[in-house]
């Protein structure tokens, strides 16, 4: 298909700019409809339209937004002008939106450096026709079973549709991802054994258990979570690759890690210490160097860098902690994540899920097949002294946690999230964690409410 | 009680190992063995295999799968004939199939077992709510598919469809049950969603009096979905 624009596409430029202007005196979010329109009004939209000059896409199943929200903030602060689809959806319809916005009236793009987080199972609908200088590939899990089905399907998808051109920035700790777009050029970044390192699995799940090329058994030096870790094929070689980007030295309690490269090794501080998010830094530590930034510029901008409020929040209330951390539902890594960093953490906790995806349950029911695959076995730890289910799947949570061998004393479970949140027991405990889904920030705050207005009456009580 | 899986190495999608875990809470006793893909299934040979349990699995694992279990076709064959009892979820019943048919119309050519094809549309997933009947007692469940199954399962259907879909868009009979056999394309924890079907494979499997591990949970929650679900369906 031809990328010479046509008078359609002048068009529908003109079109989508005014639905753009329209939406935003209507104070509406115009961060999907104006691409969505210009794509159904002609197709070859995104080929025809000029990109910026640099494109740094971010896609994987897990990270993506906090990857693109860090490096956004720093290149702002950095005083960089760019476009980015922190606003906006990261399937075609809100890149084209994006674009758009970044664009002339005549089609000519506006900025010459764009960040674009790009789900991953839009590829083919978005690689055709905008080719990232540097693509981040943060992992690749199974994620909704519905959309996503399972990471042979997903990587199956970015192999067709990756330009070749693109210069791929991978973690090298996970077989799957780093085996992806392998004609290309390639960044790997990894992080060094770790003493919290396994020499078994102890997830349900692995997305890669055997070798895909002898189907012999993979084994593993070590594993740190799910599949990631580094392995390798007993049989005939195939195994995780050597990182060009390496966290070797980790102190967690003085937020400090070193990374090793070909030439240089340098500290950074750390803004957040979960693994995850650690990998996360990595990555965009990598796409700032690319950018030109020094050790000390990167360092710098990380300083008072948060990971975003409705991913992680963390307040002292009274005596209490109240943590707030996304646990996206129908994902079970990122459930199997969240529930790992709980048991983990000091101290004695209670734990709130509200882990039911609204928007699916608004369309008839949750498919709760996924509950299966996350790991709610980590939750059944002696530091954990009381469970709160809510939400319209409940009673499937409640039978998950019996499943996991927790004990129903432990479990309270209610459909309704304040009479659940109000049987919340403070003694004994010193965290109060709260995992939510991304569609269930609202009903966080009413939550976190009422386990401030249930610390506060303890507090009354205690005076009197 | 034994009960063996299948690959669980492959056959291990959309949670639909929930089951075996379920089968394991109900049968505390019961021994489960798992049977990876290297080695020769142990049904074949062993005598005393209470269930031959295969899960969800890859389109490429089905290629696996399939080259791996051909030697046995016979011998499994047999098995059913003789009354095995085995419960296949989710795509893994394509594996004994006459064939798998790709979008490109090439095939894979399955064991033969069964009189029925399936045909993959990758860039189309499937994803509905079912409700259906089994004997007596209703069952509800969850389907995400790229392939839809076809053939003339009327002998030898396992549920009827009362919302949802068949084994393709077109049928209203859903899954294959031959003798003690039964294949369903509802995924996940099938036997926790459905505790009265649980019930009824626990009998066929030989256990006189089976009794459902948390079954005051799992029958509540039943009911609240059985109502939901018929609310969508009107």
């Amino acid at each position: 298909m031809s990328n010479k624009k046509t008078f359609k596409f002048y068009i529908t430029l003109w079109i989508a700019k005014v639905s753009s202007f329209a939406l935003k005196i209507l104070r509406r979010n115009a961060t999907y409809f104006p691409g969505k329109i210009a794509l159904q009004l002609c197709p070859n939209f995104l080929g025809m339209l000029e990109k910026p000059k640099t494109i740094i896409g971010v896609t994987g199943t897990n990270g993506k937004t906090t990857v693109c929200n860090m490096i956004n903030d720093i290149l702002s602060k950095n005083k960089f002008d760019f476009i980015n689809n922190k606003y906006g959806s990261n399937i075609d319809g809100g890149i084209a939106t994006t674009l758009i916005q970044g664009s002339t009236f005549t089609g000519k793009a506006k900025k010459q450096l764009a960040v674009l987080e790009i789900d991953e199972r839009s590829a083919n609908k978005i690689y055709p026709y905008i080719t990232p200088t540097y693509l981040v590939c943060t992992n690749l899990f199974r994620d909704s079973l519905m959309r996503n089905a399972h990471t042979e399907f997903m990587a199956d998808i970015l192999n067709k549709y990756i330009p070749k051109e693109t210069i791929m920035i991978e973690n090298a700790d996970d077989i799957i991802c780093s085996n992806i777009a392998n004609d290309n050029s390639k960044i790997y970044f990894s992080i060094d054994r770790l003493p919290t390192d396994l020499e078994k699995c102890e997830n349900i799940t692995r997305d890669i258990r055997i070798c895909p090329k002898c189907y012999t058994k993979l084994e593993y030096e070590y594993v740190r979570y799910h599949h990631i870790g580094k392995a390798y094929c007993p049989k005939c070689g195939f195994k995780t690759p050597k990182a060009d980007y390496i966290v070797t030295k980790l102190d967690i309690k003085n937020k400090k890690m070193t990374i090793k490269t070909k030439n240089a090794e340098e500290e950074y501080d750390l803004i957040n210490d979960s693994i995850i998010n650690i990998y996360n830094m990595l990555a965009v530590i990598i796409v700032l160097k690319k950018l030109g930034f020094s050790q000390e510029k990167i360092n710098d901008s990380f300083k008072g860098l948060k990971i975003v409020e409705t991913r992680f929040s963390q307040e002292k209330y009274n005596e209490y902690e109240i943590i707030t951390h996304l646990a996206k539902g129908m994902n079970p890594i990122a459930c199997s994540r969240a529930f790992d960093y709980i048991r983990t953490q000091t101290g004695k906790k209670a734990v709130i899920l509200i882990l039911d995806d609204l928007h699916e349950e608004a369309k008839g029911s949750e498919d709760t097949a996924w509950q299966y695959d996350a790991d709610y076995e980590f939750l059944n730890n002696e530091s954990i002294k009381q469970i709160i289910v809510a939400g319209p799947r409940y009673l499937d949570s409640y039978i998950r946690l019996l499943m996991a061998n927790i004990s129903p004393e432990k479990i309270v479970y209610k459909k309704d999230i304040i009479e659940a949140t109000s049987q919340l027991k403070l003694e004994d405990i010193e965290k109060i964690f709260i995992l939510h889904d991304l569609y269930s920030i609202e009903e966080t705050k009413q939550i976190k409410l009422k386990v401030k207005e249930l610390i506060n009456n303890k507090e009354e009580m205690r005076k009197i | 009680m034994k009960i063996e899986v299948l690959y669980p190495e492959l056959c291990n999608l959309n949670g639909d190992i929930g089951n075996i875990k379920y089968l394991q809470k109900c049968l505390p006793d019961s021994q489960i063995i798992e049977t990876s893909i290297n080695e020769q299934p142990k049904f074949i040979n062993e005598e005393d295999i209470a269930l031959v349990y295969m899960g969800t699995l890859s389109e490429r694992s089905q290629e696996i799968v399939i080259k791996q279990l051909k030697p046995y076709t016979e011998n499994i064959k047999q098995k059913i004939e003789h009354g095995q009892v085995c419960l296949f979820t989710g795509n893994s019943v394509e594996v004994l199939g006459k064939y798998i048919e790709n979008e490109d119309k090439s095939k894979i050519e399955g064991l033969n077992i069964f009189d029925i094809y399936a045909k993959r549309d990758m860039l189309h997933r499937h994803n509905s709510f079912y409700l259906g009947e089994y004997e007596d007692i209703e069952i509800l469940g969850f389907k995400s598919q790229f392939t839809m199954l076809y053939g003339n399962n009327e002998q030898n259907y396992l549920f009827k469809v009362n919302m949802g879909i068949g084994i393709n868009e077109n049928s209203t009979l859903e899954g294959i049950h031959q003798n003690n056999f039964f294949a369903t394309y509802l995924i996940g924890p099938f036997l926790i969603l459905n505790p009265y079907f649980t019930l009824k494979l626990l009998k066929v499997m030989g256990i006189k009096e089976p009794k459902l591990a948390f079954e005051h949970a799992v029958l509540e929650a039943y009911n609240v979905r059985l109502k939901k679900f018929k609310t969508i369906s009107n």
